[in-house]
Formats: C-alpha cells, structure tokens, sequence
C-alpha cells in the first residue's frame, strides 16, 4: 500500500512538456520564416528612423556611415555630434553640422576618417588581389528620415572628396 | 506482469527534441530579421569615377530634374519647365523661371508643404510617366532639394521617379521611369 502511494505521486510530480513544445514548434517555424543572412544591419533606435521606400535592391556589405538626429558615425564608431541651428530664413530650429567642424561645406573630421577608411579598403582590396574586393568607393548611408537635405549634401560631398562616389541610400523595404 | 506491462503506455521522452529546440530559438532569434533592407543607387555628378556615356547624338538628352521646394516639385527638361498640359507647355517655357515666385508643376496640397505626406507623389509619378512616354531610352533623373526639405520627401521623389507601381509593364513588374537618380548640389 506505501508503495503504491509512492509511485502515484511520482507519476504528478512529472514535468507536462507537451504544451511547451507546441509552443516552441510554432515558435521555431516563425523564427525560420523570418531568418535572413543579411549582412547589413541597422541599430534602430528613436534618433535613426530610416525612410521607407518601393526599392527592391538588396544591400550589400560596405562602409556604414550613420547619420542619426545626434551623431554622425563611421563604422560604429561615432565621429561628430550634431546640433540644432536656427533657420536664416523661418527661424526654425533645423539639424545641422556645428560650423567649427566644417570647412566650407566639407565635414573635417568626418573626412579624415573616411580617407582612413579608403586607405584601408584599397590595401585589402590590392592584397586579396580579386576585382571583387576591389575599392569601389561605395558607401552606404543610414541617415534618419527628418534630416534636413543641407546636412546630407555635406556628408555627401565630404564623401566624395573621400573617394566614395557611388553611394547606397539604406531605406526600409515597403511590403 | 509481463503481461501488464506490455498494455503501459510509455510516455514519449521530449527531453532531447526540448534541449535542440530551446538551443536554436536564441539562435534564430539572433538572426531573424523583423524589417527589410534595400538600397538607393546614387552617385555623385562632378566627384564620381566618369562614366562612360555612349555616343549617340540622334537627339540632345532631356536632361531631367526635379526641384523640390517647400511648394511642390518643379519638373525641369532641357528648355525650360515641364508641364503635364501639352497646351500649356509653350506658355510655361516661355515664362521668366527666374523668380523664386515660380509656380511648382506639382504643388503641396497645402502650401508652404506642412510635411512629407502633404507632397504629391502621385501626380509627379504620373507627370514623369509622360515624359517617359516621349523620351523612351532617357534613364537619368537629377534631383535639386532645398537645404530645407527633410531627407523623406527626396527619398520619396526617388521613388516617384523610379517607377509606376500603378502601371504594370509586359513582365508584370511596375513600369521603370528614371531608375538613375544624381542628387544635386542644390540651391545654397
């Protein structure tokens, strides 16, 4: 009789792991749905929104340069700050490069570092020795969608005398 | 006893199948991917590697662009403004373009534009389409902002020039307009 007891209660005591494991099947086929190897990634965050768009081009890997509502970053390494500049002709408080970082309409330290980057991407590229590694002068640009046009055409132009010409805007695919 | 225990029903050990599965959860979870990417191709005019253009002077090239203003766009060709109206189309060319009182082609729906959504894509969309119509083998579009136009609405120009989503070329993908877009300097 003390065994039986015994035994019934061992078989209560065992863990229910049927529903768990439906839960985690259905977990599984939607985390395979959604798998990607995509090689560039975006940090979202409030000060980085980046527009959506009808364009289909997948992005491929490059120099990644941010530019949020606070920062500009290369490569995950931030390089300047932005600040609020009151507009000359509505008085509206607009996004802009601090004048003191700038010369003429080039960001100074914004170039320095993609030179840096140039300089390393033609070294890689000569020693792999393939025309697939090859410096391109390509660039992707993460910039947040409330951007004012004057702050992206200095990063542009700082780009382009950096020897990044050829530009990739990272947008979010429209479904 | 051996009897009855061949009636028991042995319960199916989970234990592996859970141990696999809890492992490529977080790894699927690392790699999922909940928004998707692309691209804009664009390059810069003057500082860019040259381009080879191909040489065939049948016809001068349109030379297509877009000034975006905080009024609307106005759709420049190679002598003067693009207009949707044929008729009107002398008349605007023949308008001093030089004021900044110029009126836009395509005009905000409110004006001064009160945001990216209050801007007619649409209508710029369909406007390009008949450009299209009449410069066929054209692919380039300049865009030429505002310092003050937010980053959207010229992402959003891109598009509008870009395709037709509304019309379906013979591939049943939507109609290519200008696919090649250079962003200008614009006004300082």
């Amino acid at each position: 009789m003390a065994l039986k007891k015994k035994k019934r209660r061992k078989v209560n005591d065992e863990l229910a792991i049927t529903s768990m494991m439906d839960m985690m099947t259905i977990i599984l086929v939607f985390l395979l749905k959604s798998y990607s190897t995509n090689d560039v990634s975006v940090a979202a965050s409030a000060d980085l929104q980046l527009p959506s768009s009808t364009a289909a081009k997948a992005p491929e890997l490059s120099v990644n340069l941010v530019v949020s509502k606070s920062q500009i970053v290369v490569d995950g390494v931030p390089v300047l700050n932005l600040t609020m500049v009151p507009d000359e002709e509505t008085g509206e408080d607009l996004l802009a490069v601090p004048e003191d970082e700038k010369k003429g309409q080039m960001i100074t330290r914004l170039y320095d570092r993609l030179l840096e980057k140039a300089e390393q991407s033609k070294a890689l590229g000569e020693a792999s020795g393939s025309t697939e590694h090859e410096f391109k002068g390509r660039i992707l640009l993460q910039c947040d969608k409330t951007l004012p046009f004057s702050v992206i055409r200095e990063v542009m132009y700082t780009a382009g005398q950096a020897q990044f010409g050829e530009f990739k805007f990272v947008v979010y695919k429209q479904e | 006893m051996a009897h009855r225990r061949g009636h028991e029903e042995v319960p199916l050990d989970l234990v592996p199948i859970m141990n696999l599965v809890t492992i490529l959860i977080p790894f699927l979870l690392m790699s999922a991917q909940f928004v998707h990417l692309a691209v804009i191709d664009s390059t810069l005019p003057a500082i860019g590697p040259p381009q080879e253009t191909p040489e065939e002077d049948d016809e001068p090239p349109l030379m297509l662009s877009i000034a975006i203003t905080d009024q609307g766009f106005t759709v420049l060709g190679d002598n003067g403004v693009v207009t949707g109206d044929p008729d009107a189309e002398g008349e605007a060319a023949a308008a001093p373009v030089e004021g900044e009182e110029a009126e836009p082609t395509v005009p905000c729906s409110e004006r001064p534009c009160s945001g990216p959504e209050s801007y007619d894509y649409e209508e710029l969309t369909r406007l390009i389409g008949l450009i299209k119509d009449e410069y066929p083998d054209d692919e380039n579009v300049i865009l030429v902002p505002e310092s003050r136009i937010p980053y959207e609405v010229i992402v959003g120009t891109m598009d509008s020039a870009r395709e037709d989503s509304e019309t379906k070329g013979d591939d049943g993908k939507a109609r290519e307009l200008f696919p090649f877009v250079v962003i200008a300097g614009g006004a300082q």
